[in-house]
Order: structure tokens, then sequence, then C-alpha cells
């Protein structure tokens, strides 16, 4: 390049040619290549519907998106999976061009639903096919949002998946530990001892490097905010539109959190996290055993069976049982166990085409077997309120009855029902980093939290009010 | 220079820490293209292997991993290709043919305004994109083309302002004489952009397409706003959906996605490296 | 036909000749750039019309922590970034000097990286700097194993985020290598020549010869680096989102809070205002280069 000859004609020749062979292959490419947008040529109503599913979770979709297609000749869905789906739908419903159905996170109901982004679900559902009391008693409040201007509650979405949080804990690792395999802790207090138990260090001393741990609050730290909800808390008072991260209870979740870190060690704790590997892999900590404990929805069964130890005929070999997330001993009701419910959801969006062609496939997909087809694909438990024998019998996961209990318990909690959660999360999220480092206490940190949440809260009901719908 | 008479320690120094610098700089490319040609396993074990266990594996694992990545059912790349390769190819020409023609305005013709109008050319490339993407964004969804390609190639039709500053510093520097001339023949502004400046600027030219076509492959943040859908995704949106957080996607195919993307840059700078790599350092001087 | 109608004629097939940009400039540029103004005046969700709310969104930016956060975090990239960008082309621009042999070979070893699309150099990156199977902590694994040193979590840990993300940016200097090793080029034999027979060390020579000449190319691509580590986005956006686990803040930088605020959190107006003054504090620093530059900076006739 800096000093090079002058090229050689057939240099530039052969530069030439393979140029030109370049140009002409994109060119060819770009009008003969492949076409995303197959337009159904046999008459039938296109619908679109994104999803932000992709690998094995998505197969499962597209089968009974399949089986939908050739169920019927009227309608075809053409599935498309987007990357950041929640930004890309408002996006698009901005832009006055939406898909036909969405796939959205359930905590997007309200944003959607107060800007009338979204097609009421209750009114395009007729024939009552999808009503929110076909789901557990712990979903339903989730496709539910009050009506921005009439302030009546309406049902906005139906469940895809649903899933809630519970304890794993290895078995094998508490017979070594000299604890009771069967008797898995229930409250926080036995969690906590547990967690003392389970405690390994390469050498004697509070700091030194860890080998194995029972609990941390960081792994896989997808949930960081639910720990007061254990010690009776909750993040958000919706009839006042107050958040109350920094309430006495939120306070006792966390500074139980900082106890765990103080306790493995600060830093011998973050050195040792250092080392976990990625969730879907063979080096999820849960896996190798560097950790005991872990909260997990019903999906880490899919993991353990995928990279989990084998035995010698090949089968998952890892000893694990499942229970609900222990609470304080004043909470503990073993007939009404505590746990959050985080579950994907599906909406028509406004300005839609043919939302009586989207109820259809919606009908069909919410038809049982189709729900619990999906769920055991995701290894996910059932959102309805009754889950059929064979589901349960047949579902890959061993901690299934625990996982359905949990969704059919009076109990549950949700995500906060405000359009400000996202910014609330973030907020959250840092902030576990940070009480987990013990750079703040958990009252200050909490404190700060709330403050600014409210900041967003504010801002958010000053935007209704100013359309003409605050919420008082 | 001075270095020419250094001893042989100099030199060896230099060499050394040049062959450290290139290995350095190369081997992120090379062991992504390795790790595509591994299976699965292998590229999750943590080797310094560069080839498979079985080396003559080694165009089967290539085969079994981009033909995976290719024919994908949720994550398509061939369409994106497609996506990309219009965007791309109209972008260059819109590119290429607009700023050229303002680069002639400015370089050839005298008229008042045009000290102040280059100004604010010069002044425009210090725009940060992120300032007008909502407004950009609105503007496109209310015209209808939120949905299509347009936003991503329509703009470049209306000129560039670096490409408009280089090219016309190339413009001034061929010789007046030649305009006047054909001026005297009864060549109007037109026939003498056309039959002169633009004939004589071919390399200026074939520089500005380049640099626009890495530009528009590499580009993410726009069509990450624009694209709607996934049927209009770009190769390196494509991208970024194929590497989905729950970390399904296995280590081969993603490093085969990734050379799939890289590879046409990476082919065309070795047709035209020269080209490319003289003209940055002369803009870079004169700018 | 009056030399005045000639002047009409001249200035109007100027400005038709530029035309195409004036237009570009003024639909695609200006146009969103006035809008966008006044959407920061206005409190605007996306899916509803904006509302004037006057200045509260540059209010709000006074007492906005994260803003203050992802400014102050920007700010870090760009300090550690520009310098050490620059010293490094500058570096591997005077190796190249040394009329190397194979100097077209480690020139485009150097500035093929550039040519990655950001996308392609996250996933590349996100596979070197993997805790598990990565590269470099293989390589760290084989010359430190044998004391019991590991390669830490590069890119879920907090601490190494922001080392992980310079890094990742220092891989893409190709260009600026090229254009000063073309600056350095033009540094004249003799000059340096004549300053080693005065018995200047190499060093010296360095600062009092060769600097001053390059450094007007210098300060144009500090200025590049700057405007460019303003706006850093889709390297921290996309690995952010593929590390789960790591402190989502630590790669928090001043775009992804602007892209969240206006298509996220539903909040375009406040976006708006974060756009206008990250354009502000662009310009102001270019302006404040300009002027510590005239110093500086050695301008030949």
């Amino acid at each position: 390049m800096s000093d090079e000859a002058p090229p050689s004609p057939l240099g530039q020749m052969t530069r030439r040619t393979a140029l030109g062979a370049l140009v002409a292959g994109g060119i060819g490419f770009a009008a003969f290549g492949p076409r995303g947008a197959k337009e159904s040529a046999d008459g039938r109503i296109v619908l679109d519907y994104w999803e932000k599913w992709t690998g094995h979770e998505a197969r499962a979709m597209m089968k009974l998106v399949d089986a939908f297609n050739s169920s019927q000749k009227r309608i075809r869905v053409r599935y498309l999976t987007t990357a950041g789906i929640d930004q890309k739908a408002l996006i698009s419903i901005a832009a006055g061009d939406p898909p036909d159905l969405v796939g959205l996170w359930n905590y997007n109901v309200p944003q959607y639903a107060e800007t009338g982004a979204i097609l009421p679900l209750d009114e395009l559902d007729t024939k009552g096919e999808v009503r929110a009391e076909r789901f557990a008693q712990g979903f339903r409040p989730v496709l539910m949002h009050p009506d921005p201007h009439t302030k009546k509650e309406r049902q906005w979405a139906v469940i895809n998946t649903g899933g809630v949080l519970a304890l794993y804990y290895n078995k094998q690792l508490f017979r070594e530990a000299g604890l009771d395999p069967e008797r898995p802790p229930r409250t926080i207090e036995e969690l906590t001892a547990a967690n003392t138990r389970l405690i390994k260090r390469s050498k004697p001393g509070s700091d030194a490097p860890l080998e194995r741990a029972g609990f941390m609050q960081t792994e896989p730290g997808w949930w960081s905010w639910i720990w007061g909800y254990s010690f009776g808390g909750s993040l958000y008072d919706a009839g006042n539109d107050r958040c109350l991260a920094a309430s006495p209870q939120n306070v006792a979740g966390f500074e139980w959190v900082q106890r765990t870190s103080e306790e493995l060690g600060v830093e011998a704790n973050k050195t040792f996290k250092a080392g976990f590997g990625n969730y879907d892999s063979p080096l999820n900590a849960f896996l190798t055993g560097k950790l005991a404990m872990v909260v997990q929805g019903p999906w880490l069964a899919n993991v353990i069976n995928a990279h989990g130890p084998k035995d010698a005929s090949g089968r998952p070999s890892l000893d694990y049982g499942v229970v609900p997330m222990p609470v304080t001993a004043d909470l503990y009701d073993a007939n009404h166990p505590v746990g959050l419910i985080d579950c994907d959801i599906m909406v028509v969006p406004r300005g839609v085409k043919h939302p009586e062609a989207c109820m259809e496939f919606i009908a069909f997909l919410q038809r049982q077997e189709n729900v619990e087809a999906m769920a055991l694909a995701h290894y996910k438990s059932s959102p309805l309120a009754v889950s059929s024998k064979a589901f349960l019998e047949n579902h890959p996961n061993r901690g299934i009855l625990t996982f359905d209990a949990i969704a059919k318990s009076d109990r549950t909690y949700r995500v906060p029902r405000t359009r400000a959660w996202p910014q609330i999360k973030d907020e959250l999220d840092a902030g576990l980093q940070r009480m987990w480092s013990l750079e703040r206490s958990a009252k200050d940190e909490l404190a700060m939290i709330e403050r600014r949440s409210q900041e967003y809260l504010d801002t958010v009901e000053a935007q209704r009010k100013q359309r003409g719908y605050g919420r008082a | 220079m001075v270095g020419r008479r250094r001893g042989g320690l100099a030199r060896a120094f230099v060499y050394t820490t040049l062959v450290l610098i290139a290995f350095i700089y190369l081997m992120p490319l090379v062991w992504m293209i390795a790790t595509s040609l591994k299976t699965q396993t292998e590229a999750s074990r943590g080797t310094f292997a560069l080839l498979p266990d079985d080396p003559s594996r080694i165009f089967q694992n290539a085969r079994d991993n981009y033909t995976a990545v290719w024919n994908d059912p949720v994550v398509r790349f061939p369409v994106y290709l497609r996506n990309t390769l219009i965007i791309a190819g109209l972008s260059v020409v819109g590119m290429t043919l607009s700023s050229a023609i303002v680069a002639y305005g400015f370089a050839r013709l005298e008229w008042r305004g045009k000290k102040a109008l280059f100004a604010l050319v010069l002044a425009t490339m210090m725009i940060p994109f992120p300032v007008i993407m909502g407004p950009m964004f609105l503007l496109f969804s209310w015209i209808g083309w939120i949905g299509s390609l347009k936003p991503l190639w329509v703009p470049a039709f209306f000129a560039g302002a670096f490409n408009v500053f280089m090219l016309r510093q190339f413009f001034m520097g061929i010789p007046k004489d030649l305009d006047e001339a054909a001026r005297i023949d009864g060549c109007s502004n037109w026939g003498i952009f056309w039959r002169i400046i633009v004939p004589l600027s071919k390399p200026a030219l074939a520089v500005v397409a380049l640099f626009h076509f890495v530009f528009v492959w590499n580009d993410f943040l726009a069509p990450l706003i624009f694209l709607r859908n996934q049927d209009q995704f770009t190769l390196a949106l494509g991208l970024q959906l194929y590497q989905s957080k729950a970390g399904q996607t296995p280590w081969n195919y993603l490093m085969a996605a990734s050379t799939l993307v890289i590879a046409p840059v990476l082919v065309l700078f070795i047709v035209a490296q020269g080209a490319l790599v003289k003209s940055i350092a002369t803009t870079g001087i004169k700018g | 036909m009056s030399s005045r109608t000639a002047q009409l004629k001249r200035d109007l097939t100027g400005w038709i000749w530029v035309s195409p940009w004036l237009f570009g400039f003024l639909v695609f540029l200006l146009g969103p750039m006035l809008v966008s103004l006044y959407y920061s005046f206005t409190d605007y969700p996306l899916l509803e019309p904006p509302i004037w709310t006057g200045l509260a969104n540059y209010r709000r930016m006074l007492t906005d922590d994260t803003f203050r956060d992802v400014l102050w975090r920007t700010a870090r990239f760009a300090i550690l970034f520009i310098p050490l960008a620059t010293a490094l082309s500058l570096a591997i621009a005077g190796l190249l000097n040394e009329r190397v042999k194979a100097g077209g070979f480690f020139q485009a070893a150097v500035f093929i990286p550039t040519l990655v699309p950001m996308a392609g150099s996250a996933m590349i990156w996100l596979w070197m700097l993997n805790g598990e199977y990565g590269l470099i902590n293989q390589v760290i694994k084989a010359v430190l194993g044998w004391a019991g040193v590991t390669g830490p979590n590069w890119l879920a840990d907090s601490r190494l985020a922001m080392a992980s993300i310079v890094m990742i940016s220092l891989w893409s200097i190709g260009q600026m290598v090229v254009v000063y090793l073309a600056a350095l080029k033009e540094v004249p034999d003799e000059m340096l020549e004549a300053a080693a027979l005065d018995g200047m060390g190499p060093i010296r020579r360095f600062i009092s010869i060769v600097l001053p000449m390059i450094s007007p190319v210098i300060l144009f691509n500090v200025i590049t680096l700057m405007i460019g580590a303003l706006q850093i986005f889709a390297i921290p956006y996309i690995i952010s989102a593929a590390t789960p686990g790591g402190d989502p803040r630590s790669m928090y930088f001043y775009t992804m809070y602007m892209y969240d605020n206006g298509f996220r959190y539903g909040q375009m107006g406040y976006a708006s205002a974060q756009a206008w003054v990250q354009l502000l504090i662009t310009l102001g620093l270019t302006a404040v280069m300009f002027l510590a530059s005239r110093k500086l900076v050695h301008y030949r006739s």
C-alpha cells in the first residue's frame, strides 16, 4: 500500500473483474434474492405476529402458528422474531403502522393501555373465549388495567406463557453440608442458616476465597427488586400512586441481601461471581455446584436437562428440588405460598385492519391444549386456572407441582402496575449492585431509589393530567 | 527516515513490535473465522487450537455452521443481505452523484453566499445523529416511510457534508483551463461537470462510493430506529437479533454469522485497498 | 444583459448546483433539529401528542442523577479513550514510518478492523472476552494459570466494563494510523537529520520537530474522536444487552439514556432536550479545542 509498485495492467484487470463481479453479484442478489414479505397469493388475510423469542422457544410457537394456518383457509399468520420488541412495537404504533399481534412483556400493559396503543380484548372477545377468569388468579391482574378515561378495569391482553419464581436447591450439596435434603428452607431464617452451612472456602477466614456458596441474591440478578416481598413488603401502592421502595419491609429485605453479601465476604464473593458461567451453559453456577440454591423460574429445568451432569445412561442426574421462595417466619404458610408471577403476554395494537382475525388466532392459541403445549415446550407452568392431568404428569420439570401450586396461590405478586416501571426497574437493578457491594446502606439506597422512582411516577402522572386523564 | 541509520537492535525492536501489533489486531478476526470452523463442543471448550480436533473435518464443519446460519428459520440472513444490498446500492449511487454535483457548485462556480454556505456545510459535520433521530423518525412516519427501507437510502440523494468537502478539495485541484476551453466550445456547466470533471475524478468518486458503502453496511443506530420489523432488517441488526439474550446461540454459529456479515467489506477492502488507504491519508491531511 | 442580471444568473446557477445539499440540509437536518428543539420544550410520550412544558425538561436534567451519571461516564470514556487512541495510533504510525518491509501488510492489519461493523465488532469481543471460553482468558490461564490466576468475567464485572469498552474501541483506530502515517511522511527528513546532527535525541526530535509539524492533523483527529466518543452507542448497547448478570449501569452512556428516554420510557421531549445539550457540549468542546489550538497548532502556510 504505502510503497507499492504501480499495479500491473494484469493486476488492474483482475481487480476490475473482481470488483465488477462483486457489483454484479450484489445487484443480482438485491434484485432476485429472497424477499421477506411474502404476500399471501391465495387471498387470505395476512397477520404479522411479532414475538421476542428465538431458538427453541420460537420453534415451539412457530409450530402452533403452522397448525393454525393449516387449520383454516381464511387467515395466514406470519411469525416474525423482533429484537427489543417493546421498543419496536412502540415505534411502529407511533408511526401508525403496527403489526397485527405483538408478544410483549407483562409490564408493558399499563403504558400501552393508557396511551391507547392497544385494543381492549374484552371488546374483541365477543365469544368469551379468552376471559380473564380462565387464568389462574395470580395471573389475572397482569391482563387488567383501568381504561384511562372511564377508569373501568378492562382486559388488554392474554398470556402466552407464564412462570412463577421458586427456590431450586441442590440435594446432594445439602447432604454434604449435613442439611436434610428433604427439609429445604421455608423461612428466611432457615435460608440464611442453610447458606452459612453451605459456604465452603479454600482456607479459613471470613474473606477467604469461596469455593461454594449457599445463596446469592445477585444470581442470576434478573429480578433485582423482589427481596422485600419475602418480608411482606411491596414496591408500589397503586391506589395512591406511591413508590414504597423505602418501606420497612423493603429495607429489611435488602438489609438481608447485604448481610448475605457480608457473610460471603464482599471481595470474595465478587471474585467468586466473576467465575460464574453464563446462564445457559454447563458452567451455570447452580449446575456446577458453586451455588447450592437459586431463585429461578421453571425454565431453569431446561438448562439443567440440557447442560447439567448426566448419569451413565445419559439421563440428567443433578439431584435437586424446588420449593417456594422462603419468607419471614410470620408470613410462612404452606398452603399459601408467596411467589412472583412473570409472564409473556399478547396484545392487539390499535389500528390493525382485521381485529376479528387477530381474535380468531388468539382464541386458537388460548385453547387449553395449545397453552399447555407451549408451556411444555418452554418448560413453564401453565397460566390457566385449571391444569390438565396429562400436563402435570408429562411435564419435563420435576418441580412442576410446586410451580403449579404457587401459580394458583392467593399470595403471588407481580411487577408494579405503572408505566414508569421500566425506569424504576432500571434504578433497582443498579441499586441492587450498589447494595450488594455494600457501597451504601440499604436504607439510604432505597430512600434514594424511592425518591427517584417517585419522580418518575410524578412525571408520568403529570403527563396523564396534561392529557385530561390523571388518576385523581 | 532517521531510523534508517540505527543499529540492528532498533530495527529488531521495530519489527517485533509491529508483528505483535499486527498479531493483536488480526487475532480477533482470525479467531472469529477459526471458531466458525469448529464444532459446537470444540468451540465451547476453551483451547488455543485454531483448527478443529480433526482438521480434515474443517470443510464439513464450515458447511454445517454456515448453512445453519444461512438457513435459520427465524433470523433470515438471506433476506437481510438483500435489504442491506438494496440500501447500500441505492445510497452509494445517490451519495456519490449528489455529493459530486454539490461539490462542483462549491468548487467551480462563483456566486454570492458561497463562502457562508460552505462554512455551514462544514459545521453540519459536527451535528450528532442522535440530535435528529427522534424528529427524523416522526418525519418518516408522518410521510409513511416507516415500514419501508426508504428512510435509510433516500437521504443519501441529498449529499453528505464530508463527501462534499472531500470532492470539492479534489475538484479544485483540476486545472481550470480545461473548463475554460470547454466553455469556449459552448459547453454548459452540466457538460463540463459530466464530460470533464467526472471522468477526471474517478478515483475520488470511487473513494466516496467505497466509504459510503462501508458506512451503510456498518450502520446500526439508524436501522435500529427506522426499521420496523424483521423483514426489513439489515445484516448488522440481524446479527444482534441472532445473538439472543438468553445466550441460546452456540458460539460457532454466532461467529459464522459474524463472518458472513463482515466478509463482504473485507473482500471489498482487498480489491480496493490501495485507493482507500491513500485517500484517507490525503483527506486527513487536508482536513 | 446588464451585469446585474448576469450576476443574478450566476448566483442562481450556483444555488441550483448546491440545491441537493441545501434541500437535504433543510429537510433532513435543520427541520428535524428545529422540531427536536421544539420537542425539548414539551412533554411528548410518543404515543400521544406533545404538550408545551417550557423549560421543565432542562430543569429536570439538573436534578436527574442518572443524567449526571451517564454524562460523567461518557466524559470518562472520552478522557480515557482519546489520549490512548491518539498515543497508540501515533506510535503505530511512527513504527510504520521507519521504512519497514511489508509496511503495507502491517498497515492493512491495523486498518481492517475499522471496516468491521459495530455489531460484528461487539460479537467478536463478546467472544474474545467471554469469561469461560474467551481467548483472552485462555491466554491469561496459560501464562498465569500455574499461580492460580484466572481471567475475570470482563464484561459482567462492573469494575472492568469501562476498560473493556475502551479496549474494544482501540481496536478500530486504523483510519487514524493511516492519516498519521501520511502526516509523518510529510515531515522533511533533512530537518530531522539536521536536528540529529545538533545532538537532539529521538524524543526531543519528536517533541520539538515532528509534533508541531503534524499538530493540525492531530487536532483534526482529536476533534473527530471527541465527536464520536460523545455519541458512543452501538458497542455498549449490544454488549450490555448480551451480558446478563452484569451491572447494567456500568456500560450506560449518554446516547443510550437518550435512546431509552425517547424510545423506551416514552419521554421523547426529555430525550430531545438531552440531544440539544449533547449538541451544545459538542460545539462547545470543539470551539475550546480550536481556541486552545491557536497556541499549540502549527500551520504551515
